[in-house]
């Protein structure tokens, strides 16, 4: 058994009856931590499973047509998945593009030590909260009361500053791909912003401490000290926020407009794949109906395993394989 | 001398955009938070909202009893499976799992992450319900604990991560076995950290309504057997918010809001606690 | 010995009584069957499905307790095509659904013998919109406007189409936006089951069912969601059920029905399309969309409840056909003030026939008289 540092200082106590009893304990430990270790993949194995064996018969009978296919019709029984998850990979990409700068922002602010304790500490809080809302909630509330202020206000200022562009060009509803991405902003900026301010406390006061010692400003420190040391776990932040915007389902189904289609302005109506599978599990009856919404659910755990594979690869390019920080 | 008016110009404007974000961080959490108060007030106020169960539109009086009970006991049963195995996981990852095998777990727990919320439900929905014939809050229970396993497990390996390591070196020099030292030296240091992923774990399967469709169902009556279907509050809060009947309605809020009064409650106390730990 | 005939008549009679054993007691010859009364056994029974059915049964339900409190009936609202799914699964008693089984899903059950089907209540849709200026039932549609509307080939409120049927109604320069529902649901099916029948054009390019690939408009999920957002946009337009309908407050447009008249969508209005048909059966015919008759309403559909006729529990099988014949007969008062219309009396009568069919280890559970 190692013992670290200690090995090469201190000599292994000879007690022969404790060191069997403790081999004992040890044993019994590492057998339970690494039983635990499997059972996650044990778990996950039984769940890949569960997805996959009712998506066969959708499988085989579409193949990779269900992929590229732009078709949703329970009614005539067929199915195609592009714009579900076209409509997913933009909405996640809109909520991230506006939650990330907002959140490392705040994050920046509230991980200081000093200042503002009045202010920092109520919003720290209010932002755990925050997550703690059922999106449920969260959906009610952009039904009600974000959509109006979307069509009437922020979408035509958009339309009017930018409708040059094709991503804001077109009649706004209130409902759509915008709307929806700003519901995802903001229900990943609580993760975002608590995992954030968390990383970034790490830094070392003394490296900040430094690096204003020597005269850089105070932005300068935050670009060049904080950013590079609190890379990697603000990585993995945006990482476990861009999780649960692929996988939220019932705020985006009440705002995103439910049309499978393919558009390119961020005004008009989508899907997502959660929505397709929230809308209609409960009414799909046939074993290819049920089979094909199966099969959206395992196109969405295959792009979060796409994603988190190509984040990990980047901290691993960051950092050369060494964990730096958590 | 330009060189520092700009040096200075770019800290005031970063300055100015931290600030800002924290404005616009802010603004969302704080509408939010009001709606759910100035909604769900009138119903919290109703007679009968914590003593009687669901009474159906047409009948006066009722409320959350059978939801909040269901509540605390599916979500006590999730917690009771989630936090030791997912402390135990997160002790694997952080004391033996710096290899592959710790990988391939760190790595199946984040896709976890990822999943929609229905897909834990359908999952618990197959091995628990369709396998024995009917709904039960234990079935819920499975599907929340498999929820909440990524998030103590991440949360437990980043606070044992975080103890220094000559704590380790120190019990190991004074003889203690390994498991001993993890056990009663780097745990307890790290408690703080764990408890808190636990708490904020616990809060967010309380708000979850997406698994228990399939696995609780929901019960108008009040009942305490883990093995029938029972009733709870995000269920209340998803059932009853849309119906057209303003008095459901109203319940379906003061659900919403005691739902965020809980867990904000229980982060109150994981942060007494945990400052209580570092002293 | 007049004595020892009273004493013996006496006994006789007691032990007969004790005797009788299982509690089904009529006390009224049944006519129509809106005056029997059956007590039943004591049991907690759970049914899911139909979110349309979910207000009426849970307060019929809800009544059912106060008057019998041995038993319980837990109903949550999970979706039409649920019901049935857990039905087939053996996870709850009962299930009900906007839809009757589909012989896909009866194959699924056991085959068509082994499920009973009858009718709960009867439900009608309408059509709201939101249109400054033009009141509630100001606004007529027909057959081929709606279909016109909801296929995507009339685009503006001041289509010719629609002015033709609306003189001297101020139709607006406004592009229709279309709300359909996201959701599969029953009122999905019974809409679009009336589309399929009144225009060729929808039957071939879209058809009917519970989710359908809509050519134009957008989603919402749930009735509520249809009817906010139809409230929320000016121009909008949606299908929803009649109940909401009311409840909200919302303006609806008259319908224009089989026989030529238009109709404001009402319970009365269903009642009196449901009574066109004789031979409403699940496994057969079951649609009464564009039914004849001058005061039908010509979109409307039944809900029905569908459970095991062969019940494995004897205690709960005849716990549960003694609440369904309660429903089916007293209970159908709890739908009024929600309202849900009330079962025509010949669809009670087969609803009462069908109930006696069902039995556990081969002996009926329904002790009641036919139905006149």
């Amino acid at each position: 058994m190692s013992r670290g540092i200690a090995e090469k200082v201190v000599p292994a106590p000879l007690v022969g009856n404790r060191q069997r009893r403790s081999n004992v304990g040890d044993r019994i430990f590492g057998g339970l931590a690494y039983g635990a270790g499997f059972l996650i993949l044990l778990i996950a194995l039984v769940f890949l499973l569960a997805l996959i064996i009712p998506a066969v018969p959708s499988i085989t009978r579409f193949g990779l047509s269900f992929i590229v296919g732009r078709v949703w019709d329970p009614v005539h029984l067929q199915f195609g998945a592009l714009p579900a998850i076209y409509g997913t990979l933009v909405t996640s990409a809109v909520g991230l593009i506006i939650a990330f700068p907002i959140g490392v922002g705040a994050a920046i602010f509230l991980a200081q030590e000093n200042g503002m304790r009045v202010i920092r500490g109520p919003m720290s809080f209010a932002i755990e909260l925050l997550a703690a809302i059922p999106s449920v909630v969260i959906g009610l509330f952009a039904f009600f009361i974000l959509t109006p202020i979307m069509r009437t206000n922020v979408d035509p200022f958009l339309n009017h500053v930018l409708g040059f562009l094709p991503l804001f060009s077109g009649s706004a509803s209130g409902y759509g791909y915008l709307t929806a991405g700003v519901v995802l902003a903001v229900m990943v900026l609580p993760i975002l912003t608590a995992l954030s301010r968390d990383v970034i406390a790490t830094v070392p006061r003394s490296l900040r401490e430094a690096s204003l010692a020597l005269g850089a400003t105070r932005a300068e420190t935050i670009w060049s000290v904080i950013i590079p040391y609190a890379r990697v776990g603000v990585t993995g932040a945006v990482l476990l926020s861009l999780g649960r915007a692929l996988g939220e389902t019932i705020a985006v189904t009440m705002v995103i407009g439910n049309s499978p289609s393919i558009k390119a302005s961020l005004f008009s109506l989508g899907y997502t794949l959660p929505s397709v599978i929230a809308n209609e599990f409960t009414e799909a009856v046939g074993k290819v109906y049920q089979g094909a919404l199966f099969e959206l659910a395992l196109i969405l755990a295959v792009i979060t395993i796409i994603v988190n594979v190509l984040a990990r690869l980047l901290i691993w390019r960051f950092t050369k394989g060494e964990p730096v920080s958590a | 001398m330009s060189r520092l008016i700009v040096r200075i110009a770019l800290d005031r404007i970063v300055t100015a955009l931290i600030a800002i974000a924290v404005a616009l961080a802010a603004i969302p959490v704080l509408v939010l938070l009001l709606f759910v108060v100035i909604k769900g007030l009138p119903g919290m106020l109703a007679p009968g909202f914590f003593t009687q169960s669901f009474h159906p539109y047409g009948i006066p009086g009722g409320g959350v009893l059978n939801a909040i009970v269901g509540t605390v006991e599916i979500v006590g049963i999730a917690s009771v499976i989630a936090v030791p195995v997912g402390s135990m996981v997160g002790i694997f990852l952080s004391e033996y799992g710096r290899n592959s095998l710790g990988n391939t777990v760190r790595f199946v727990s984040d896709v976890l992450t990822g999943l929609p919320s229905i897909a834990f439900g359908i999952f618990a929905y197959t091995i628990l319900v369709a396998t024995l014939g009917h709904f039960s809050a234990i079935s819920a229970s499975v599907a929340l604990a498999v929820l909440m396993l990524p998030v103590i497990l991440r949360a437990t390996e980043t606070a044992m991560i975080l103890v220094p390591h000559s704590l380790r070196e120190a019990g190991l020099a004074l003889g203690a076995p390994r498991w001993r030292v993890t056990l009663e030296v780097v745990v307890p240091a790290a408690l703080g950290g764990i408890v808190t992923g636990a708490l904020l774990a616990m809060a967010r399967a309380a708000g979850e309504t997406a698994p228990l469709l399939f696995t609780a169902l929901g019960n108008d009556y009040l009942q305490l057997d883990p093995l029938r279907p029972m009733g709870a509050l995000a269920l209340t809060v998803y059932r009853n918010a849309l119906l057209p009947y303003t008095s459901l309605q109203d319940q379906a809020w003061a659900a919403a809001l005691l739902l965020v009064l809980i867990v904000g409650l229980t982060n109150v106390l994981a942060r007494i606690y945990v400052r209580r730990i570092q002293r | 010995m007049k004595r020892v005939l009273l004493g013996f008549s006496l006994s006789a009679a007691l032990l007969l009584a004790a005797c009788g054993g299982n509690s089904n007691t009529a006390t009224n010859p049944s006519t129509g069957g809106a005056s029997t009364t059956v007590t039943p056994p004591a049991a907690s029974l759970t049914g899911a499905g139909s979110t349309f059915v979910a207000p009426f049964a849970q307060a019929a339900f809800y009544a059912y307790n106060q008057k019998y409190s041995q038993v319980t009936v837990n109903y949550q609202s999970v979706g039409s095509g649920a019901g049935i799914q857990q039905l087939t699964a053996k996870t709850v008693d009962f299930g009900a659904s906007d839809v009757p089984m589909s012989s896909k899903e009866l194959t699924a059950a056991g085959g068509p013998d082994s499920v009973v089907q009858i009718p709960d209540t009867l439900g009608a849709v309408g059509l709201a919109y939101n249109l400054q200026g033009v009141s509630n039932g100001q606004l007529k549609l027909t057959p081929a406007t709606i279909a016109g509307i909801f296929l995507g080939t009339i685009k503006k409120w001041n289509d010719q189409a629609l002015a033709a049927d609306n003189t001297g109604v101020n139709l607006p320069n406004l592009p229709i936006t279309v709300v359909h529902r996201s959701d599969g649901s029953g009122t999905s099916y019974i809409f679009t089951d009336y589309l399929s029948s009144v225009s060729s054009d929808w039957s071939t390019k879209v058809g009917k069912g519970k989710s359908v690939s809509w050519p134009v408009g957008q989603g919402a999920k749930g009735n509520e969601a249809v009817a906010t957002t139809i409230k929320q946009t000016p121009g909008a337009i949606g299908y929803v059920e009649l109940a909401y309908i009311l409840q909200a407050n919302m303006t609806q447009a008259s319908l224009k029905n089989h026989d030529g008249n238009f109709v404001i969508p009402s319970e009365a209005g269903a009642t009196a399309a449901a009574s066109q048909y004789q031979t409403i059966s699940a496994t057969g015919n079951f649609s009464i969309v564009n039914a004849p008759g001058k005061d039908s309403t010509p979109i409307a559909g039944f809900s029905w409840i569908m459970l095991y006729k062969d019940q494995s529990d004897k205690t709960k099988g005849t716990a549960l056909v003694d609440l369904l014949y309660w429903l089916v007969t007293d209970g159908q008062q709890y739908g009024s003030n929600l309202h849900y219309a009330k079962l025509p009396a010949a669809m009670t009568k087969d609803a009462i026939n069908s109930l006696k069919t069902v039995t556990a280890s081969g002996s009926t559970l329904l002790n009641v008289p036919s139905p006149s």
